[in-house]
C-alpha cells in the first residue's frame, strides 16, 4: 500500500499541473480565482499529508516500486529510505505554507494558472528526486526539474529574465551532461548490475580498484554536474540572476527545492552509490572539498559587498549550499549528518529570509538595501523574523544555524585529524574549511545585520534619520505595515521552527546520525 | 578546596549540546556582585533614564544581558559559557546604540565587530579543543589537557590562543581594547557601570578557565598571560592620564584594572610552573576582579549623575560640578581611594597581593631583569592610576567653573521639596550610591575578616595549589609597595597632568588632550586593515565571478561565433566564404564585409578560369580529333597495304 503512496505523492501533484494548464484558459478571464487558489491549496495539502503517512508509516524503510522499465536495467524506481524521508519531509512541510504565502504575493499579477500549474508541479518533481530509488531515476527527475521550473524564471516575461532562464537552461543542461557521464560509468562498474542506492556505495571492489583514477576523475565530473544546481563554484551564476523570478519562487525553488535537489543528488551519488571508504583520503575528496571552501568563501563576500536584496539573499545561498557540499566531502558518518542538518537548517532560515524580503517588496515594492531604513518599525514582525533568520545563518547560540555550523565543524576536525594521523597532504584542508566557516559567518553577520540595523536603527546610517522620518510626514506613500495573515502565518512558522531546532535538536539530530551511521 | 557546591545542573540536549550550570564558592560570589550591580544601576536607571523614550527597550535588553551574565558566571562547561557569552554580546550591543547618536554608531560598529570577530574565534578555538579533548567541561580539560601526548602540545595551545582572544576581546585586553574607550562614553551611564564593571569580566571568567584549567602550571603560557596583563596595564593607565573625558578616563581605567587581573592570572600559573603555592596570585586576582566591578560600579554612576544633569562629559565643562554635594564626592572619593591603592581601602589589599606575588616569583625563579622591570611597571601603573584619579577628583571637586559655578552650587543646595527646582540627583539614586561606596572602605579596612574569607571561596575555581597564609597587609614591607605608587602618583600628578597636560592662566587654565589623534590602533590599524582586505576579497571574488561567463564570452567570440550569413551567400562560393568569414573575424571593424570582396574575386578568377578551361578543352578537342584522324590514317596505311 505505502509503494503505491509513493507513486501517487510524486505523481498527483504532476497530473494536477497538467489538468490546470488544460484549464487555463476559463480560470484566466478572471472567473474561479478563488476557487483555483482553494483547489491548489487543498491539493498541495493533501499530497503533504499522503507524504506524512508515508514517511510516519514506513518508518523510512519501504519497498522498491517499479515504476516502468527505460531499458534492460534502467529502471524507474522509488524507494524511501531515511534520507529521502528527511529530505521529502522537508519539502512537503514548506509546500503548502510557500503556496500559501504565493497566494497572497501573486495576488495582483496575470497569468496566475501557469504559474501555480508549473508551481505545483515542481513540487511532484521534487518528491520524485527525494523518492527515487536509483540514480536514473534521480537523474530523470533531475533533468525534469530544470524544465518544469524553467517556466517559472521566465515568468516575469522581462528581459532579465529571459536572459537569466536562458542561463539557467544552459547551465543546468550542461551540468546534467556531466552528471550522464557518472551514470554511465556507474553502470559498467556496478557491483549489483543495477544503479541502485546502497547505503556505502556499490562499486564492485575489484573492477573499480583497477581503474581507480578514471573513477574519481569521473567523481569529479559528476560533483561538479550534480553541482551546477547546488550552485557550486564556477557554476553558481545562475542562481542570483534568477532571482528576478517572483519570491515564491526564489524562496522555495531557489533556496530549498532546486538547489537542495543538487546537494541531495551529490549526497547520494557520493554516500549510496562512491561510498566513503572508496574517495576517503583521494585527491578526487581535495578537489571537490576546495571546490565548496572556495564557493563558501566567495558566495559569502559576494553577499556583503551585493546591494539588492533578493540577489544578496541568493549569494548567502550560494555560500550556505557549500557549506552542505562541505559536509558531503567530509566524507565521513558525521559529515553526512552535518550535511543533512545543515540542509534543514537551512532551508528554514533561507526561506524565511526570502519571504521577508519578498513581503517588504509587496507591501512597499522596495528592492535595494538603502531603501529599508527605519521600515523595521512599521513592519515589525517582518523584520524581527528577518534578524531571526539572520541570527541563525551567522550560527549565534539558541538558533538552528548554530547546531549545524558546530556539528559541521567538528565533523571536519575529526577528518583533519584522521587524514593527519595517516599522513594524508590534503589533511590541513577541513582545517582550513572550519575557518572558513566561521570567516563566513562574520561576513553573514556583516550582510544580514546591516539590513536589520538600517531597518530598526535607521539613525545608526549616514542619512537615514531624515529618510526615516521624511517618508513619515511626507504622507506621499502610504504607510507600510505587516502583511497579511497569509503571509505571516509561515513567516511565524519558520521561526518557531528556527528557535524550536535550535533548542531542542535531540530529536532531529538521532535521526540524522542514524543515517550517517548507515550510510558513512 | 572546592568551596561549597550549592547545585550542579545538566540539562542535555539543550543547543545541541547539553547545558551544564554550577553554582560553586567563585561564581557565588560574582553572582552576588551581578544582583547588587544590576540592582543598583536599575535603581539608578529609573532616575537617569527618566527624559529617553524607548524605555521599554532599555530595560528589556538590561534585564536579558543581567541572565546572560548570570549564566556565563555558571557555566560549567565552555559550550554553555559560549552560548550565553553570545548572547549577553548582542543584547548589550543594543545599550551601546541607545542613543542612536553619530557617535554611538561608530561606538556600537567597532562593539558589534569586535564581539562578532572575537566570538568567531572563540568558537574556532572551542572547535578545536573540543575536537582534541573530545569534551569541554571545565573540571575535565585540565586533566586530559595534561594526558596529551606532547605532539599534540601545538594544538592545544593554538585553540588556547584563540580562546584567549576571544575572550580578551570581551575583556578589553591589548590589543582588542579598542572598544572599550568608544563604547563607554556613549553608552548611557549605568550601562557602562554594568560593561567595565562586570561584562568585561565575563572575558576574565573565560580567561581564568582556560589559564588556570587547561593550562595550571605551564611556564609559557602564565608568561604570556602575564606580560598582556603588564602591556595592558600601562598602556590603559597612559590613555587614561591623557584622557580629558570623564567617562573615557573611566573606560581606560578599566583597560588599566583588567591588565592587573591578567597579571594575576599569569603570575597564579607561573608560581605554579617553579612549584610554588599560588595563593597570593590567586587572591589577588580573585579580589582585584571583585573590587574593580565595585569601584567602577561606583565611578560610573557618579558620571552619570554628572552627565545627566550637564549632558557633558569634558573635563573643562564639568569642573566643580562636585562641589557643595557630600554624597557625589563621598561616593566618587570612595571609588577613586580604593582604585588607587591607597591603604585602609579595598584595593590596596588585591593589589598588595599582586605585587607580592610577583615578588615571590622573582624570588623563587631567581629573577632576573626582567621580572625586576615588571615589578617596577606595576609600581608605576599604580602611580599613574593615582594621579588620573586625582585629576578627575580635583577637576570635579576642587576646582571652579570659570562661569557656571553659581548654577553648579545650587543644583546641591535645593531643600527637599523645594520651589520646583531639581536637586542634581533623587534620593533612592542617592541612597543607592552612597551605599555601595561605603562597601569599599569596610572591606578595606577588614581585609582579614573579610576579603580573604571572600577570596578563599573562588580557591577551588582558581586550582589553587599550596596553603593561603595570611598576609600582614599594614606590615611597613607591604605598605611601601603601595606608598611607592603613591608618591609615584602626587609626582605624576604635579609634573605631568598640572604642567604638562594643562594650558592658560588662572581661571582660562585648561586640560589639553595631547594625545595625538592619529595614534589610534583601531583607525590607525584596523579599520584601515578590514577595509583593505575586503576590498581585495571583493576584487578577486569579482573577478571570480564573471570567469565561467567570460570563458563562454571568449568562446562565442573566437570558435564558436555565430556567423551573419553574409547577403551575397552563393553555395558554389566555398572557398571565398571561408576565407573571408575568417578575415572578417580578424578585421572586425572594417568598413564592409571581406567576403564581398572575395567573392567578387572569386567570381572573376573563376570566369577567367572557365574561359581558360574552355579553350584550353577546345584545343584539347582538336588534338583530339587530329590524333584520331592520324591514327585512322595510320590504320588505313597499315591494313591497306
Amino acid at each position: 500500500m505505502y509503494d503505491l503512496l509513493m507513486a501517487v505523492s510524486v505523481l498527483l501533484p504532476i497530473l494536477s499541473g497538467f489538468l490546470l494548464l488544460i484549464l487555463n484558459g476559463p480560470i484566466k478571464r478572471g472567473k474561479h480565482e478563488r476557487e483555483m487558489e482553494i483547489g491548489v491549496e487543498a491539493l498541495v495539502l493533501v499530497n503533504s499529508f499522503l507524504a506524512a503517512v508515508l514517511i510516519a508509516g514506513t518508518g523510512g524503510h519501504s519497498g522498491n516500486l517499479v515504476l516502468f522499465r527505460l531499458y534492460g536495467e534502467l529502471t524507474v524506481m522509488f524507494r524511501l529510505d531515511r534520507m529521502g524521508s528527511v529530505f521529502a519531509g522537508l519539502v512537503s512541510f514548506l509546500w503548502p505554507l510557500a503556496t500559501l504565502y504565493a497566494f497572497e504575493y501573486m495576488k495582483h499579477e496575470s497569468r496566475k494558472p501557469m504559474f501555480f500549474a508549473f508551481y505545483t508541479m515542481t513540487y511532484g518533481v521534487t518528491m520524485g528526486v527525494a523518492l527515487a530509488g536509483n540514480l536514473v531515476t534521480m537523474y530523470l527527475f533531475y533533468e525534469m526539474l530544470t524544465f518544469v521550473t524553467l517556466p517559472l524564471v521566465l515568468y516575469p516575461m522581462t528581459k532579465e529574465a529571459a536572459r537569466a532562464s536562458r542561463q539557467y537552461l544552459y547551465y543546468s543542461i550542461g551540468g546534467a551532461a556531466f552528471a550522464f557521464i557518472g551514470l554511465v560509468c556507474v553502470l559498467s562498474f556496478s557491483a549489483i548490475g543495477t544503479t541502485e542506492f546502497t547505503a556505502g556505495g556499490m562499486l564492485n571492489p575489484d573492477l573499480a580498484g583497477q581503474r581507480k583514477n578514471l573513477l574519481l576523475l569521473v567523481y569529479v565530473l559528476a560533483f561538479f554536474g550534480f553541482g551546477v544546481k547546488a550552485a557550486i563554484f564556477p557554476f553558481h551564476d545562475w542562481l542570483p540572476k534568477a532571482s528576478v523570478a517572483p519570491t515564491p519562487v526564489t524562496a522555495l525553488l531557489h533556496a530549498v527545492a532546486v538547489v537542495k535537489s543538487g546537494a541531495f543528488a551529490v549526497l547520494r551519488f557520493t554516500y549510496f552509490i562512491y561510498g566513503t571508504s572508496f574517495l576517503r583520503g583521494t585527491w578526487a575528496q581535495w578537489v571537490v572539498m576546495g571546490a565548496a571552501l572556495v564557493t563558501i568563501t566567495f558566495g559569502s563576500t559576494m553577499a556583503a559587498k551585493e546591494i539588492h536584496l533578493k540577489r544578496r539573499l541568493a549569494y548567502s545561498t550560494v555560500s550556505n549550499l557549500s557549506y552542505i557540499l562541505f559536509g558531503a566531502t567530509v566524507m565521513t558518518p558525521w559529515g553526512l549528518t552535518a550535511a543533512l542538518i545543515h540542509m534543514v537548517a537551512h532551508a528554514f532560515m533561507k526561506i524565511c529570509a526570502f519571504f521577508c524580503a519578498g513581503a517588504v517588496m509587496h507591501q512597499t515594492e522596495k528592492t535595494y538595501i538603502h531603501e529599508l531604513n527605519g521600515l523595521g518599525r512599521k513592519m515589525p514582525v517582518t523584520f524581527a523574523c528577518f534578524t531571526v533568520s539572520g541570527l541563525s545563518l551567522m550560527g549565534i547560540p539558541l538558533f538552528a544555524g548554530f547546531i549545524s555550523k558546530w556539528n559541521l565543524a567538528e565533523a571536519a576536525l575529526s577528518c583533519g585529524a584522521d587524514a593527519a594521523a595517516a599522513g594524508n597532504p590534503g589533511a590541513f584542508m577541513p582545517y582550513l574549511g572550519v575557518g572558513v566557516i566561521l570567516y563566513s559567518a562574520l561576513m553573514t553577520g556583516i550582510y544580514m545585520m546591516t539590513v536589520s540595523v538600517r531597518a530598526f536603527f535607521p539613525s545608526l546610517v549616514p542619512g537615514g534619520a531624515e529618510e526615516a522620518a521624511g517618508k513619515e510626514t511626507g504622507g506621499k506613500e502610504p504607510e507600510a505595515t505587516d502583511p497579511n495573515w497569509m503571509m505571516l502565518v509561515p513567516l511565524v512558522t519558520f521561526v518557531i521552527v528556527i528557535i524550536g531546532i535550535g533548542l531542542h535538536s535531540e530529536p532531529l539530530m538521532r535521526i540524522l546520525t542514524l543515517i550517517g551511521g548507515e550510510a558513512g | 578546596m572546592n568551596g561549597p557546591e550549592i547545585f550542579d545542573l545538566v540539562i542535555p540536549g539543550f543547543c545541541g549540546m547539553g547545558m551544564h550550570l554550577k553554582l560553586d564558592g567563585f561564581r557565588l560570589v560574582y553572582t552576588c556582585i551581578a544582583v547588587l550591580m544590576w540592582t543598583v544601576s536599575g535603581i539608578f536607571s529609573r532616575e537617569y533614564m527618566s527624559h529617553y523614550k524607548n524605555k521599554t527597550r532599555y530595560y528589556l535588553f538590561f534585564w536579558a544581558t543581567f541572565a546572560a551574565t548570570v549564566g556565563v558566571f555558571w557555566s560549567a562547561d565552555l559550550f554553555t559559557t559560549f552560548i550565553f557569552f553570545e548572547i549577553m554580546s548582542f543584547t548589550s550591543y543594543v545599550w551601546v546604540a541607545f542613543d542612536e547618536r553619530k557617535a554611538s554608531m561608530r561606538a556600537a560598529e567597532t562593539y558589534l565587530a569586535v564581539a562578532v570577530i572575537g566570538g568567531m574565534v572563540m568558537l574556532m578555538g572551542l572547535f578545536l579543543l573540543y575536537d582534541l579533548l573530545g569534551t569541554l567541561e571545565m573540571d575535565e580539560i585540565g586533566i586530559l589537557a595534561g594526558n596529551l601526548p606532547p605532539s599534540q602540545r601545538g594544538r592545544l595551545y593554538a585553540a588556547a590562543g584563540l580562546m584567549l582572544f576571544g575572550f580578551g576581546a570581551k575583556a578589553g585586553c591589548f590589543p582588542l581594547h579598542i572598544w572599550l574607550p568608544k563604547a563607554h562614553p556613549e553608552a548611557p551611564a549605568p550601562a557602562s557601570a554594568l560593561l567595565s564593571g562586570i561584562l568585561t569580566k565575563t572575558g576574565v571568567f573565560g580567561i581564568i578557565v582556560v589559564s588556570c584549567n587547561i593550562f595550571g602550571a605551564d611556564y609559557s603560557w602564565g608568561f604570556l598571560v602575564a606580560v598582556l596583563g603588564l602591556i595592558t596595564m600601562f598602556l590603559g593607565a597612559l590613555l587614561a592620564v591623557f584622557s580629558t573625558n570623564l567617562k573615557r578616563t573611566l573606560a581606560c581605567s578599566s583597560v588599566s584594572q583588567i591588565g592587573f587581573i591578567l597579571t594575576g592570572i599569569g603570575m597564579a600559573c607561573l608560581l605554579r610552573s617553579v612549584g610554588e603555592g599560588n595563593s597570593l596570585a590567586v587572591h589577588g586576582a580573585f579580589l582585584h576582579m571583585m573590587n574593580h566591578s565595585l569601584f567602577k560600579l561606583v565611578l560610573f554612576l557618579c558620571a552619570g549623575a554628572v552627565y545627566m544633569n550637564l549632558h557633558q562629559l569634558e573635563l573643562d565643562d564639568i569642573r566643580g560640578f562636585g562641589r557643595n554635594k557630600p554624597v557625589l564626592m563621598f561616593a566618587f572619593l570612595m571609588g577613586a581611594l580604593g582604585i588607587g591603592g591607597i591603604p585602609l581601602w579595598n584595593g590596596y589589599v588585591s593589589k598588595t597581593l599582586i605585587h607580592e606575588s610577583i615578588v615571590e616569583y622573582m624570588e623563587a625563579a631567581g629573577g632576573d631583569l626582567f621580572w625586576h622591570a615588571a615589578e617596577w611597571v606595576f609600581l608605576f601603573t599604580g602611580g599613574m592610576t593615582v594621579s588620573y584619579m586625582l585629576k578627575l577628583f580635583v577637576a570635579l571637586f576642587v576646582e571652579k567653573h570659570p562661569h557656571r559655578q553659581a548654577e553648579f552650587d545650587a543644583l546641591g543646595s535645593v531643600k527637599r521639596g523645594g520651589s520646583g527646582e531639581k536637586r542634581y540627583m533623587n534620593t533612592a539614586s542617592g541612597a543607592a550610591l552612597g551605599i555601595t561606596a561605603a562597601i569599599l572602605p569596610v572591606l578595606g579596612l577588614t581585609p582579614h575578616m573579610t576579603m580573604d574569607r571572600i577570596a578563599a571561596l573562588g580557591e577551588g575555581f582558581f586550582r589553587m595549589e599550596g596553603h593561603a597564609h595570611a598576609v600582614e597587609y599594614f606590615a611597613f614591607a607591604n605598605l611601601k609597595g603601595g606608598l611607592i605608587s603613591i608618591a609615584i602618583g602626587v609626582f605624576l600628578y604635579v609634573v605631568v597632568i598640572r604642567g604638562l597636560l594643562m594650558e592658560g592662566e588662572g581661571a582660562g587654565r585648561h586640560y589639553v588632550n595631547r594625545w595625538p589623534q592619529w595614534l589610534d590602533l583601531e583607525n590607525l590599524v584596523y579599520r584601515p586593515a578590514l577595509q583593505a582586505s575586503l576590498v581585495l576579497s571583493t576584487l578577486f571574488c569579482r573577478a571570480l565571478d564573471s570567469v565561467t561567463d567570460g570563458f563562454v564570452r571568449i568562446l562565442r567570440l573566437t570558435t564558436h561565433r555565430q556567423l551573419r550569413p553574409a547577403r551575397e551567400a552563393h553555395d558554389t562560393n566555398l572557398a571565398a566564404h571561408m576565407l573571408g568569414g575568417f578575415l572578417d573575424r580578424v578585421q572586425k571593424n572594417r568598413d564592409g564585409s571581406a567576403t564581398a570582396a572575395l567573392v567578387r574575386k572569386e567570381e572573376q578568377t573563376r570566369h577567367i578560369l572557365r574561359l581558360v578551361e574552355t579553350s584550353f578543352s577546345f584545343g584539347l578537342m582538336l588534338f583530339c580529333i587530329g590524333l584520331c584522324i592520324t591514327l585512322g590514317y595510320l590504320l588505313f596505311m597499315f591494313f591497306g597495304r
